[in-house]
């Protein structure tokens, strides 16, 4: 093996919210604790649970729809999404852990990165696992009693995040460079972070098939061979417990996916859908200061078909309604095979929107940039969808805000 | 069982200036008084430039949970939610 194990003191933390959703809402109705609660974006029996407690866990009940849970437990309890309360619960989570040191990086709305390297804590002298015990009893004073945290030690992201995984719920475990071979020696490839069912095919392709057999691979195979790009030279690192996943990227996107409550094949209906979409899409964009240049649609069918296109467009997109009309350029294109299931639009390669090249037809009544200013400040004050397009009439219902997975820019 | 009820109703409040914290004590709710617990999670959110404060807790016997809003520009209270702990 060319390069050594990184044998650097394991001061990188990894936390996450155990069963997030889920333990949120039995920490606000104590009437739910300790029983199986998952919680579905519809709670209807076709509705997917997105999250579930530790108790419906045990009984194997994880990401499914919510007619498969109650074939294995007919009284799981069914909550619906309340996204607020998630927001409120990772603000205060973040609060926790920056009273120890400024370097928090939110994974998602329950997952944390702290890195130590020079914070107060380990300047006091303060070993890491107890500073671990002690922010877990911040999280229960700051969420509530019933909150629990996973919490994992190591040299670097990724072994710090299989760490947070060897011992829940409530668990702590340090990885350090003498750990790694007995570590890697117990988990499959799958448990990998990072690793799914494809790249597995992939490295037993090239005959690995254990974390150990990966750490011993060479880098020039793995780099060569397997990844074929500089990606097989970072899992070479990555593994060896040095640190290349701290790279923070800027937006490149916004995005919104939906899942259809009542499935339809009629263009008049989607393309109801598709204008609420892009006015969400348009609110964040506009939230966060961006104009776009090109738009995405894709969609899934009843009969398991799916299709997507994606057009750069020649002018910036910054209103609802160019975003909109860009969409439907794209949605014409179909020919719609079944019901649609799901629908996923996005703004892409998006730039600050300020400051402003002057166009042409500002302030004249194809000045849209000024109309969704002027639109954008009145739901500001009154309400999301006080003001909306009128093909968005009597959609409040439809298309409600959602948690987020991964991104964390909109709380 | 998870019921929604949207109904405004009335709370007896009070603050504690010890602990800096505001709590509902009392719901009354269908000419029923319900002596409350403590506050199982408190969350608030902006609906538009309203903000909406959120008292998640239940009855003190523990028999059903309260979802309660207060809305901080009428000062209205809402009775979201009720449970009773059971599945639907």
């Amino acid at each position: 093996m060319d390069l050594q194990i990184n044998d650097i003191d394991p001061l990188t933390m990894h936390i996450d919210l155990n069963s997030c959703y889920a333990i949120i809402e039995q920490q606000a109705n104590r009437l739910i604790r300790n029983k199986p609660v998952g919680v579905a974006a519809y709670t209807s029996p076709g509705g997917f649970i997105i999250a579930s407690s530790y108790e419906a866990k045990r009984m194997g009940i994880k990401l499914m729809r919510i007619r498969d849970a109650r074939e294995i437990y007919k009284d799981i309890i069914i909550l619906p999404p309340d996204p607020d309360k998630y927001f409120d619960a990772h603000r205060r989570f973040r609060t926790v852990l920056e009273r120890y040191t400024s370097e928090v990086t939110p994974k998602s709305v329950d997952e944390f990165v702290v890195d130590f390297k020079g914070s107060r804590a380990v300047q006091d002298g303060l070993s890491l696992v107890n500073t671990g015990y002690k922010i877990k009893r911040d999280i229960k004073e700051s969420l509530g009693e019933y909150v629990t945290v996973n919490i994992g030690i190591g040299p670097n992201r990724f072994l710090a995040k299989i760490a947070a995984g060897m011992d829940k719920p409530d668990g702590m475990d340090v990885i350090t460079a003498g750990d790694i071979w007995n570590i890697y020696g117990q988990l499959d490839l799958i448990d990998l972070p990072g690793i799914n069912y494809r790249y597995q095919a992939r490295l037993n392709l090239a005959g690995i098939y254990t974390p150990l057999d990966f750490l011993e691979a060479p880098m020039f195979k793995l780099k060569k061979e397997v990844f074929k790009s500089i990606v097989g030279y970072y899992w070479y690192l990555r593994l060896r417990g040095y640190e290349v996943d701290s790279a923070r990227f800027g937006t490149r996107s916004f995005g919104n996916d939906y899942a259809v409550g009542d499935k339809t094949s009629d263009p008049e209906q989607i393309s109801r859908l598709l204008m609420k979409l892009c006015e969400k899409t348009g609110r964040r964009l506009r939230k966060h200061d961006y104009q776009a240049q090109g738009v995405s649609l894709g969609m899934g069918f009843e009969n398991g078909a799916w299709w997507g296109k994606s057009k750069r467009s020649k002018s910036l997109l910054y209103s609802t309604q160019d975003i909109y009309l860009s969409i439907m350029r794209l949605f014409r294109h179909i020919a719609i095979p079944a019901k649609v299931t799901h629908i996923n639009i996005a703004v892409f390669d998006v730039v600050p929107a300020s400051p402003i090249q002057i166009g042409l037809f500002d302030g004249t009544r194809l000045d849209t940039r000024s109309l969704a200013r002027a639109s954008d400040k009145i739901n500001d004050r009154y309400g999301e969808f006080t003001v909306v397009p009128a093909n968005m009439a009597n959609m409040q219902d439809v298309i409600i805000k959602r948690v987020p997975f991964g991104s964390v820019r909109d709380i | 069982m998870r019921e929604k009820i949207n109904q405004e109703v009335s709370i007896v409040m009070y603050y504690s200036a010890k602990q800096k914290k505001a709590v509902p004590h009392l719901l009354n709710w269908q000419n029923k008084d319900y002596s409350l617990g403590p506050v199982d999670y408190y969350h608030t959110y902006m609906e538009g430039q309203e903000r909406q404060h959120i008292f998640e807790l239940s009855d003190k016997e523990t028999t059903i949970f309260f979802r309660l809003r207060l809305n901080s520009s009428n000062l209205h209270w809402t009775l979201e939610t009720i449970h009773d702990g059971l599945a639907d």
